[in-house]
């Protein structure tokens, strides 16, 4: 393990890294915008330009990024003439770039802003017109870019080769007129990864046009959660307003709506990434949701209705019930505890592949869109789900079983989160939380398990299916 | 003829560049005499004997570069010769593949043999036309002779040589934007390390030496390297093309034997300065190497410690001799709208400080400028300095330096007056040249 000097201070190297990469491992912060710790190294920014004494009292520099670790070598990255360099760099940088954080989406978690702020903080010093550029200009349905923003560090073209291998973005032109574009073909359009582009960005160039103009970044505050787009389960952020920045005059149903999405760093599942399904949650998460109890159809109340499922559940001699993929772990062990010895269980998938949508690939997305199969078949068993004679009560737990599958003659207890047609076909319909209102765990497809937190409070209407399950059974306990 | 010539040894003639007359002068003799006598060890032993320094612009002695590249690591080596020849002023390597394309030929596959290459490539700017076909005719006649692509002389040793022409980049004449526009990606020069006689192209070893470098591979082979180096100076040995325009009598591609009195070459060989003005300032290598005044190049004689002294450079020897009367902020001006217009845009320092360097230049020359301006020019050269990922944000910034440090009263003149102190003329008139 090679050891070298940053400012004097003894620094362990692993090998094969870099002078940048064992710098901030050991907590030797060095600016940088185009390094990426997931990309290739492409050290155009110049910004981590560092000194190097040469042994003979003087020093020479190059960029940190790009530099091998040399036994015993002595990195000065605090020097005048580093700092000298750095102010210079971001006076390039912000030469052209149009300064307007007033009214850019990634103003607050702006790496340039930040940089600006820790290393130059000063006017320009240029009475040159700006370079102007395309602003809106559409990369694909979900992504405009702003060209004058750009600093042409490439981040977005290399994860475009390296990581999602559409090879869809790249650099047109020379010089300051150059241009981020993506290819004529549309593989932009169909990368399924395209909006990692956004978060890696290092400026407002790449802008979601699903968030744009939607929310300061200051207002929002994010949820550790996990997402239910598919068996990866992969860790993400789910963005919401801070409960202290609560909207009171325009629509109040912004404060507890999902704002955007965004990966959560977890080498273990999904490393720094997660697809465009991850980002469009809300569109799975925020559809038209049930919130009344129904008995036939009629709408009753809560605890009425909890009532009459006890009694169906008391009285069933041949009872099935059809258990969640999307329930938690936490909820199917709660099954499991209070009803699971009454029911015959069978795990349901509730949600298949929609048309259109990418199956399975090699970098993160699974074929079963159901976060929590694995651990509800570790629970159940993996039969596949089958009526015996004489079932008289059939309990369906969450969407995406069509009731024309039912037995004959059976009650049905229907537990759904979502306005559905078949909410009033049940005997009873109860309205459940959904994942943002609950907090829980799932088990991905290799085990791995990952922590999901509420963000929202559940409507007094709603019900949290764990809580559901221990009414259900006390009735049932009582009668036997 | 300035010296003694290593490679404008024959008379130009209509039929010179065609295979039996290359052979008639003894071409081809120098391969049969590597192939038969030599390891390819021993080439680049004499190459590295010979002292011959790079003729692109970096002066880089051919030897160490070539020492890099183990012949039997075991995996694929690349050779390639640069004939992106983009520096504006400089048409020297065009005169070898017009004119001896054989040579190059010849020179490359000595030059396969010593560093285990099969595969070479030509990399031609797209503008030259007839280099191309005179190289691509002599290619396949040389391929017909069975030069190259077949066995030679008994050994195992085989190389082809692809011709891949450029789209019109500047920057892809650096050694390594070359490389990746010859792997099919956008010319931007790569960072170092690795250098390319480690990881060159396609990841593999890769020796990129210019035209006229490789084209003496031949002669010191043929004559060998101790009387190669009887030839110049004892530090720079050998000659340069020198391609030499602007306000002289008779422009054009000269070789200078290294050590030869500039002002002789200048005052004698090429006629002189037009209409009998005195010399301004010259630009000896390129408009990337640093400009000197014409009190400057009195004593000079043309070889590279006489140059560094000066503090300037030999380059890649496209000269430009610059009379008396010509305005030196507008020639800045067009060398800066060339720097603008080349930077390839991957690095912050070039892609902003090349448009920021052409825009003040141009308000300075539309009458606006300020006394600011000129230490901001340097300021922004500074910043290119040793910061960019190639050579060209440097030189950019050297040149810019050069001018203002030698001709600093004439911007002075410009931003107080705001016009220029010579009429913003960059021609000598041709009414002035036919009374002279």
């Amino acid at each position: 393990m090679p050891e070298f000097f940053i400012n004097g201070q003894p620094v362990h190297a692993e090998p094969g890294q870099t002078v940048l990469q064992a710098a901030l491992a050991a907590g030797h912060y060095i600016p940088y915008f185009c390094w990426h710790p997931n990309l290739s190294v492409a050290g155009n920014c110049r910004m981590c330009i560092v000194d190097v004494e040469d042994g003979k009292g003087g020093t020479w520099s190059d960029i940190a990024c790009n530099m091998p670790v040399d036994e015993g070598m002595k990195v000065l990255t605090e020097t005048e003439s580093v700092q000298k360099r750095r102010k210079e760099t971001l006076q390039l940088i912000l030469l052209n770039h149009p300064v307007d954080c007033g009214i850019c989406d990634k103003a607050g978690e702006c790496m340039l802003q930040d940089q600006h702020y820790d290393y130059h903080g000063e006017r320009p010093v240029s009475f040159e017109p700006k370079v102007t550029a395309t602003k809106f200009h559409s990369l694909s349905e979900r992504i405009v870019i702003d060209n004058e923003r750009c600093i042409c560090c490439s981040r977005c073209t290399r994860f475009t080769a390296e990581v999602s291998k559409s090879n869809s973005l790249a650099i047109q032109f020379r010089a300051d007129h150059s241009l981020v574009r993506a290819s004529e073909d549309g593989a932009f359009e169909r990368d399924a990864y395209s909006d990692n582009v956004i978060d890696i960005c290092p400026v407002g160039a790449l802008l979601s046009k699903d968030f744009l103009y939607r929310s300061r970044v200051w207002y929002l505050k994010p949820t550790p959660s996990v997402c239910p787009g598919c068996e990866r389960g992969c860790a993400v952020n789910i963005w919401h307003r801070k409960p202290e920045w609560k909207l009171n005059a325009l629509d109040p149903r912004r404060n507890a709506s999902i704002d955007r999405v965004t990966p959560l760093e977890n080498p273990a599942v999904n490393g720094p990434w997660i697809c465009n399904k991850g980002r469009d949650l809300a569109k799975i998460l925020e559809r038209p949701r049930a919130e009344q109890a129904l008995l036939k159809g009629k709408p009753a109340e809560l605890a009425a209705a909890i009532a009459q499922a006890r009694d169906l559940v008391a009285a069933a001699k041949r009872p099935v019930a059809l258990v969640s993929s999307w329930g938690s772990n936490e909820e199917l062990a709660a099954f499991k505890a209070t009803l699971g010895g009454r029911f015959a269980s069978f795990v349901k998938a509730d949600w298949a592949p929609l048309p259109g949508e990418v199956v399975e690939d090699d970098v993160l997305i699974k074929p079963d869109k159901n976060p929590n199969r694995r651990a509800a078949q570790g629970l159940f068993g993996a039969a596949p789900i089958a009526f015996p004679e004489g079932t008289d009560l059939v309990l369906v737990w969450g969407e995406g079983f069509a009731f024309s599958g039912l037995p004959r003659g059976a009650k049905v207890i229907f537990l759904n989160s979502y306005l559905q047609p078949e909410n009033g076909h049940a005997d009873v319909f109860l309205p459940i939380s959904v994942q943002t209102e609950r907090s829980g765990h799932y088990t991905n497809f290799e085990g791995t398990v990952s922590a999901f937190r509420a963000c929202f409070a559940r409507k007094p209407t709603v019900v949290d299916a764990e809580a559901l399950f221990a009414a259900l059974a006390t009735r049932e306990r009582a009668a036997a | 003829m300035p010296g003694t010539p290593l490679l404008m040894t024959f008379p130009v003639t209509a039929t010179s560049h065609l295979l039996s007359e290359f052979r008639a002068r003894g071409g081809y003799a120098a391969l049969e005499k590597a192939l038969t006598t030599m390891q390819p060890g021993d080439v680049t032993k004499e190459v590295t004997a010979s002292g011959i320094l790079g003729h692109g612009g970096a002066a880089f002695p051919v030897g160490r570069k070539w020492a890099v590249i183990k012949v039997a690591d075991g995996q694929p080596h690349y050779l390639c010769a640069n004939a992106d020849e983009g520096e504006p002023g400089t048409f020297k390597d065009r005169w070898v593949l017009e004119n001896n394309p054989h040579l190059l030929i010849e020179s490359m596959l000595i030059s396969s043999y010593a560093l285990g290459v099969r595969n070479a490539f030509v990399y031609m700017r797209g503008e030259f036309d007839l280099p191309y076909r005179r190289l691509q005719a002599a290619i396949e006649e040389a391929y017909e002779a069975g030069y190259i692509g077949r066995k030679l002389y008994g050994t195992e040793h085989i190389c082809d040589i692809v011709i891949i022409r450029g789209a019109g980049s500047y920057v892809c004449g650096e050694a390594s934007g070359l490389l990746t526009s010859i792997e099919g990606k956008k010319g931007y020069p790569r960072n170092r390390p690795p250098r390319l006689t480690v990881k060159g192209l396609y990841q593999r070893p890769t020796v990129v030496n210019n035209v006229e470098t490789l084209s003496n591979v031949a002669g010191i082979i043929r004559m060998g390297a101790e009387a190669f180096r009887k030839v110049g100076t004892a530090k720079s040995p050998g000659t340069q093309l020198v391609s030499i325009s602007g306000h002289v009598v008779k422009p054009g591609v000269y070789e200078i034997e290294h050590g030869y009195p500039l002002s002789k070459f200048i005052y004698e060989d090429c006629g002189g300065m037009l209409g009998g003005r005195k010399l301004k300032g010259l630009i000896p290598g390129g408009i990337s190497a640093k400009v000197l005044t014409g009190d400057d190049c009195k004593d000079l004689t043309y070889d590279h410690g006489s140059f560094d002294k000066a503090g300037s450079a030999l380059g890649s020897g496209g000269m430009i001799a610059i009379a008396e009367g010509t305005c030196m902020v507008r020639l800045l001006q067009v060398m800066l709208r060339f720097w603008h217009h080349e930077s390839c845009g991957q690095c912050t320092p070039c892609r902003e400080g090349m448009g920021w360097m052409h825009r003040i230049i141009d308000r300075i020359v539309s009458g606006q400028g300020r006394m600011a301006d000129i230490d901001q020019l340097i300021a922004i050269s500074d910043a290119n300095d040793g910061t960019t990922v190639c050579g060209m944000g440097d030189a950019a910034g050297y040149a810019t330096v050069g001018f203002i440090a030698k001709f600093r009263d004439e911007f002075e003149y410009f931003i107080q007056h705001k016009r220029s102190k010579y009429g913003g003329v960059l021609e000598v008139g041709a009414a002035e040249v036919a009374h002279a």
